[in-house]
This record gives C-alpha cells, structure tokens and sequence, in this order.
C-alpha cells in the first residue's frame, strides 16, 4: 500500500486547508479494492471488481464542516480541494500552525483477496451440498465478496494512522419449491477479516439454516394485528437495540436536539437489568475499528449501565460540542463522505433469565426469532423492524409459525417495557449494513432474549 | 503523472484498445462518467456542511465466450488503468461460461438524431456556490421566521451533474446527460410526551433557475407542526388514502414483480400473468422516457438499446415485463426493457383534498415507516404514519401503526384517483383511494 503523497506535501494540503483558519482539518486518504463471484444457475459466471481512489479532505469549525473529495492525488488537486473544504470559514483569521506530522505505520497487515479459483470452488460446493440436503430446493444463489480498504489518515494534530481493513462476507439464497408453492431462504456471515472463516462446517451451518428457513415458511402465516407482548430471541432481535436505541444516541442528533434521547443523560430510561453497550473492540467483527475514520482509538463504550443513560456515540465534532471525549464512533463509508456519529457492534448485556422461563411467562404474544430490515424516526423514537421468522405464544407455548409481520414501538417506552432479560447474550454477524445520510457502514449488533410487554404487531 | 494527461488518456477508444490488445475475443460495454455535485446543509441559520465534488469514472462489462466481469474503477492512470484492465481480462477468463450472457442486438441501439431532451444545466458546475449559498440562506431564513420556536430547522440544498459516454464493442457509441438540483427543508418541533416530531418537504427541478425560491419552509413547517400528538388508533379495516409522494413506495414491490430477473428466480407473484386483469381497471400506466423536459428522459438503457414509450397497466391488465437482454436469453422471452424511466399514472379530476372530504372512515397516509413485501407471494406489512379522517374532516394524527395484506389484493380495490401528482418527479403517481386496507394499531 502507498499513496503518491510525502507527509511534507500533506502537510502542506492540511495548511492549505486552514490558512483562512479553521480549527481542525483533517486527510482520509482511501486505496480500496472490492471482488465479489456469484454462483447462479449452478455455474459461477458473474464476477465484480472495483477499485475506489482519492482522498476526502475536511475543515472544521466549531460545529461546521466543508469537505472535498478528490480521485487526483496529485498535488496540484489535493490544494485545490483543500482551498474548497476551507472555505467553510467565511471571516479569515490567522490560521493555527500545524506541528510535523508523525509517521503512520500500517497497523494492521495486509490479507490476501481470496483467489478466485478457491472461491469458484467453494461456490460450486455450496450448490451441490444444497441439492443433496434437500430435494426441494430449486435454486441456489451464492456470493463471495472481499472489500480490502487501505487507508491512511492524518490531522492538524500531527496524528496520524494507517490501516489495513479486510471484509468479507458470504451470502446465500435459496428458493424452494414445495406443493407448486416458492419460499425463499436468506443467510450470510459478514466479518473483518479475510476468507479463512469460510470453512466447510461453517458451509453447512449456513445452508442448514438458510434451507430450514424456506421450509419453515411454507407453514407460515401472518395473524391478525395488534399490541401484543414480544419475546424477542437473542441473536438477530439485537435490531431492537439498532433502531429503538443506537440511532437516538448518535450525539451528532444530540447536538440539535432532534433525538427523543436529548437531554436524558445521567437520568434512568429503563430496568436496572438493562446495561447498553456499543463496541468497537470484538475481534473481527464488522463494527470492529483499532481506530475510527477520524483518528480516535476504537473502543467500547457503555451506553445504559443498569438502566441509566452513561453516554451517547460521540464523533469529534459533537465531543467538542458537549467537552467531553469523543467515544471513536466517527465513522465514514469512504472519501467520498465526511465522517458521522455511526454505531459499531450494539448490543445488550446478558440478564438472569432462562429463554424457556421469558416463553413460559406469555399468555399470547409473539416470539420474533428472525429479521430482514428496519428503520427509526429520531424525533419521534418510533421505529420499525420486520420480523421474516417466528412462532405466536399461546400459554406459555409456541404454537403457530409467523412469518412477514412488521413490529412497531417506541424507543424509551419500549425500553421502559422490556421486563424480563435472557442469561443468552448472542451478537449477530449475518451482512449487516446501517444506512444513514446516504452513508453505508458494516455493523453488527446483538441481544440475550428479552421479553417486550407490548409492542404493536401487523 | 499529470491527471489531466490521464484524462486524456482514458478516451474510451484506447480503453477499448487495450482490451482487443489483451483479449481478442472480448466483447466489451464501457461507460465513462462524470459526476459534479454540491451540497449545502443549513441549520439554524448557520452553515452546518458544505461538500464540493468532481469525479470521473470507468465501468466496464467484459464478455468472453459467455463470461460475464463487470469491473469499475475510478484510478483513471494510464498504469493504474491498463492494469485493471489486465486483471478483469484474468477474473473473467476464470469464469465459467452461460451463453445468455450477450450484448444486445445492434438492431434495438439508439440510432441517435432524437432532440436535445432539455435535461441537463450546464451551469450547475461552473455557477458561483455562494449563489446556491445564498438560495440554501433564504430557504433556512424563511423558516426560521415563520415559526421562531423550532428545535431545528434544516435546508439542505443539492445539485448534481451527470454526463456518460457509451462504448459497445458490437456497434454502440452513445452521450447522456442529465441533472437535478433539489432544495429541502426539515423542522423539528417540540411534540408531546418528550416527543420531537419532524417532517420536511422538498422540491426538485432539471434547471437551477427552476427551483422554487420561496414556499418550501412553510410547507415543511406546516407537515411538522399537524404531526404532533400522533398515536396509533383502533385496528380495524379502514378506506386507505395514499398521499401523491409516497405512492411509488407502494408500487414498488409490483414494479419489482415485472423483473426478468425475479421472474427467472422464481420469485415474482406476477410470474405468468402477462395481459391479466391484476389491478383495479383503475389504474393505467405508462413509461415514457422521450418526453423533453422531464426527470428520467433518455434515449437509451445502460444496454444502449432505444427507449420508447411502453404501456406497463392498461386499466389493470398488465402489458410488459422488464425484460433485459440476458434475461430474454435465459427466460427464452422477448426482450422489453431493463426498467422504468419516466412513470406516468393516469390520473384523476379530483383534489386531494376532495378526496379526503368524500372519505367517510379513512386514513390519510403520508409515510411509511419500515416494512416489507414478500416478492414470492404478495404479502406485504408496512408501517404507516397519517392522519384519522372521519366524516370528511382530519380528527387525529397517527402513527405507530401497520397496514397488511396482500399487494395484488389491495391494488385491485382502488376506488378513486387524485390529480396531484408532482410534474418533476420521475414517477408521476396522484394521490390513490383503496377501499378496505387492514390497519393494525391498538
């Protein structure tokens, strides 16, 4: 890895960019490469690469920011989007002196891609093993993808990274055919690292799954609408902490007091058997960052602690904006997007309870097991996810398998209604990614079982 | 390397030049793009963020013997390029061959001489940005004194440029463009219960000189301030009245249905309904990208195949698919086209707001808040905010609730047609009456 720029010449851009006199600038410089191969109608005969280069280029001040991007790194270019980004600085003032830039060296090394010979062969592996575990599947679509991010970062502090980023993940579709009825079944793995997780058992986990899920649909049904109390399973259900809570405690939301969450430090938003955390720490993990995309260190950082609201997920401009630390969520899809307040892996702690003791206190709910999407209104707090999986509880028991149901709440109610927590602690790391201002990054999250006294469910 | 030397040396011919040196046999689509964009975000009357950008790029499709690489990069250095090029030429030998992976035929390409289709704004790249500054001030200004109470109110202001040239190596040479520049407004209240409702509205246009200069605040202010104090309300089977902007949300999953490649996977609940009755006799619609002057014009797909005007509904029946040319091959079809461009639905005489009056037991939808549809069979549950309508008149704002059933089913129960659709929109949807919707709250 190598960008065509000496940290003299960098050093330069970022006094370019302050010379009207911004607070703080900073260079994300990005080399990234994407490869994916896609097996469809049993032969592996679609392939993708691209290859992203530039470098985003950002003034701030106080709570502004002006940001440029460029493909040329050439000098000449780097100065001229420097010159733009810090024209967010309308009154010109005498511009802070940057110290040298201390030397960046490349923290994580460098994986190999996957070559695509062993990943056509795993591919064709999988549409066989998928015919032979059953008769009625009827097609298989299967992706291999690697994202390799090379990235270097530097800021008017003198400080610096650089990094190595691996991704990759494997998707998986399969379409059954039963009683001249299609169901389709989804499954995927997604970590930071490279191919070496692709194993043949983790090959038979994954189409076990994803086959049983078609199957399980094909007796599946929607039920009539209403409030209802929700048992959500540990694993996928960690949606519930995404939406009902990451997304309000981004500070940048904060800052404005958009967020239903604004103000709420310090005071008690749930159970003292709710503790919150996001993390940027779990090794491989999607979420997983040794430093953000603004050059703090990654970290974890409790967000309710015993039903109390700790923190929020600061990026630097809102650390600064309330003095306190930012807690490295400062997060980017690439150069070409300026960095944003972002979850990692949120999830919540484990409780006390057995996952047969939070069923068994049901009387008639909904026992959600797995998801496909969903979204919050900040302001609001309501948020939605869409169950794809999961059984009616009917006395104590599971009876019914549910499929296709969307499940609306509120975010502090529903926190203030979460009454029973699971001793089953699961983070899920099926491809996620977490969509915000137009920005895509990987994530995960997680949760032990939990039951939800009311939630309404259509 | 000197970039703009790089540029130069990007010219698709020798792009296509060093692929014939490497890969004899390949068949190849390139398209090189170039994209400008803006974006201003105002908030509280200050200057929150500012974006300035330029990027060219190259996408390549390589087709050897029934393989199929796609391959994108935007490092357009001789070296860097000619070694892209190289390693695709490697991936897409690697691969195994399908034979329905083709070109088009030379015999459906746009041929060229249609009329300049008045949808690009030169000067959106080369106007001064404190002008779009100055707009985006305006915007912010107008609605912070409206309503001085506000937790927030945002404008935020974007442009963007694009312009591509096409290079098909069995015969195609085509040049788009096309632009937009959209101006928004978002307001966030004080609400009940700690609540902070918010809601915006914004206004989009092909020219700079189009876009509305004043309005817009008021309207986001307005969408805000009617949300506060929403619940959700009795579940129960309710007259649905879909407003104009988010009707395209929910024709989606039937727009998807018409796709060759959900009709190859199996997975469209439209599959061998071809010039059937499947929504209400209500509904007609049509794709028409040749008008001049409008959001979505082309002459030709990313194929390079011609554009023309195509019936998708006629009062209900369903006349096409999206047939692209790979999936013609592998489905043994005709192919159509790869998608829509330019959506118009027939629309209706009255307003919405005549709509609302004739509705009796309603609810107004104006957003949806998550959900799904399943592509295989239809059903489909999504989260709704709106409003109660009783007897003709807005008793209560709602939110927090679903609405299910299955999308075939509700389509056919449309009962009247609206004629508010947005003119610049790409979708050109009015507001929809469906009579009896499955609404699932308390």
């Amino acid at each position: 890895m190598g960008f065509p720029l000496t940290d003299e010449q960098l050093h330069k851009v970022l006094s370019t960019a302050l010379s009207r006199g911004g607070e703080y600038a900073d260079i994300f410089l990005e080399d990234t490469r994407i490869s994916s191969l896609e097996l469809q109608d049993g032969t592996v005969s679609q392939a993708q690469q691209v290859m992203l280069y530039g470098a985003g280029i950002r003034v701030v001040q106080g709570t502004q920011t002006g940001y440029a991007y460029t493909m040329d790194l050439s000098p000449e270019a780097m100065l001229q989007a420097a010159r733009f980004a810090g024209s967010i600085q309308q009154q010109t003032v005498s511009p802070c002196e940057i110290p040298a830039l201390k030397p960046t060296p490349l923290l994580t090394p460098e994986t190999p891609m996957l070559e695509p010979d062993a990943s056509k062969s795993i591919l064709l592996s999988i549409h066989k093993r998928a015919h032979e575990i059953n008769p009625l599947v009827e097609r298989v679509k299967a992706t291999i993808a690697q994202r390799m991010q090379n990235i270097k970062f530097v800021c008017s502090e003198g400080t610096g990274f650089s990094d190595h980023r691996p991704r990759t993940t494997i998707f998986l579709s399969i379409v059954m055919q039963k009683e001249g009825k299609t169901q389709m079944g989804f499954g995927s793995r997604m970590y930071q690292r490279g191919a070496e997780f692709i194993t043949p058992e983790l090959i038979e986990e994954l189409l076990q799954e994803t086959i049983q899920q078609a199957l399980f649909l094909f007796d599946a049904r929607q039920i009539e609408g209403g409030e209802m109390p929700v048992v959500m399973a540990a694993g996928s259900s960690g949606i519930l902490m995404h939406e009902a809570i990451g997304h309000a405690f981004e500070a940048d939301f904060i800052r404005t007091g958009e967020s239903i969450f604004t103000g709420k430090l310090g005071q008690r938003i749930c159970n003292p058997n709710i503790t919150i955390v996001d993390d940027g720490t779990l090794p491989y993990d999607a979420g997983m960052l040794r430093y953000d995309d603004e050059g703090t260190p990654g970290q974890k950082t409790t967000l309710v602690e015993r039903g109390i609201l700790t923190s929020y997920l600061h990026d630097r401009i809102s650390a600064r904006h309330f003095g306190v630390k930012s807690t490295g969520n400062g997060r980017r899809e690439s150069f070409r997007h300026m960095p944003l307040p972002r979850m990692r892996s949120t999830y919540m702690c484990a409780g006390e309870a057995t996952e047969e003791d939070i069923i068994r206190s049901v009387k008639r709910g909904i026992y959600a097991q797995t998801f496909t999407n969903g979204q919050v209104q900040i302001g609001a707090g309501d948020f939605t996810f869409f169950m794809k999986k999961g059984w009616l509880i009917e006395d104590g028991h599971l009876t019914t398998p549910l499929r296709d149901m969307n499940i609306i709440g509120n975010g502090p109610e529903t926190l203030q209604h979460i009454s029973m927590v699971g001793n089953n602690l699961k983070i899920d790391h099926s491809a996620g990614m977490c969509g915000k201002a137009g920005q895509r990054v990987g994530v995960s999250q997680g949760l032990p079982t939990v039951l939800v006294d009311k939630l309404v469910v259509g | 390397m000197n970039y703009q030397l790089s540029i130069v040396n990007c010219q698709l011919d020798k792009v296509a030049e060093e692929i014939r040196r490497i890969c004899p046999s390949a068949d190849f689509k390139l398209v090189l793009m170039n994209n400008h964009e803006d974006n201003i975000n105002i908030r509280n009357g200050q200057i929150e963020k500012m974006l300035h950008a330029s990027a060219t790029s190259l996408a390549m499709n390589l087709l050897i013997d029934g393989r199929d690489g796609f391959f994108y990069t935007n490092n357009l250095q001789t070296s860097a390029l000619k070694q892209f090029i190289k390693n695709a030429a490697e991936t897409t030998h690697m691969l195994e061959p399908d034979e329905s992976r083709t070109l088009a035929d030379p015999a459906r390409y746009y041929k060229g001489g249609g009329p300049d289709l008045r949808n690009f704004d030169a000067s959106l790249s080369t106007i001064d940005p404190s002008e779009k500054l100055r707009l985006a001030q305006r915007n912010n200004q107008e609605g912070m004194s409206l309503n001085p109470h506000l937790i927030s109110f945002q404008t935020h202001y974007s442009d963007r440029q694009h312009q591509a040239h096409y290079l098909i190596s069995n015969g195609f040479h085509g040049y788009e463009q096309s632009s937009r520049c959209t101006l928004t407004s978002i307001a966030t209240v004080e609400g009940e219960n700690g609540q902070h409702p918010a809601d915006g509205w914004g206004e989009t246009r092909i020219f700079l000189s189009d876009l509305p200069q004043e309005g817009i605040a008021r309207v986001a202010i307005d969408r805000t301030l009617r949300k506060i104090g929403s619940k959700p309300t009795q579940s129960g089977q309710y007259q649905m009245i879909l407003e104009s902007p988010i009707v395209g949300s929910f024709l989606q999953p039937i727009l998807n249905a018409m796709n060759g490649q959900y009709l190859h996977g199996k997975m469209s609940f439209l599959a061998d309904k071809l010039h059937q009755q499947v929504l209400s006799p209500l509904v007609n619609i049509v794709d028409d990208p040749l008008i001049p002057g409008t959001r979505g014009a082309c002459y030709f797909d990313y194929d390079g195949v011609a554009t023309q005007r195509r019936s998708l509904f006629t009062e209900g029946v369903l006349d096409t698919y999206f047939i692209d040319t790979v999936f013609a091959n592998k489905l043994g079809m005709k192919p159509t086209t790869q998608g829509i461009h330019h959506l118009i639905m027939q629309s209706g005489d009255q307003s919405l707001q005549q709509l609302m009056a004739d509705a009796h037991k309603a609810i107004l939808v104006t957003d949806f808040n998550g959900g799904n549809c399943d592509p295989t069979t239809g059903n489909f549950s999504y989260g709704i905010e709106g409003f109660l309508i009783q007897d003709g008149q807005i008793v209560q704002p709602v939110s927090g609730m679903n609405i299910t059933g299955n999308i075939l089913d509700v389509w056919q129960r449309v009962t009247a047609l609206g004629n508010d659709f947005d003119p610049w929109e790409t979708e050109l949807l009015p507001s929809i009456v469906f009579q009896d919707v499955s609404f699932g709250g308390l």
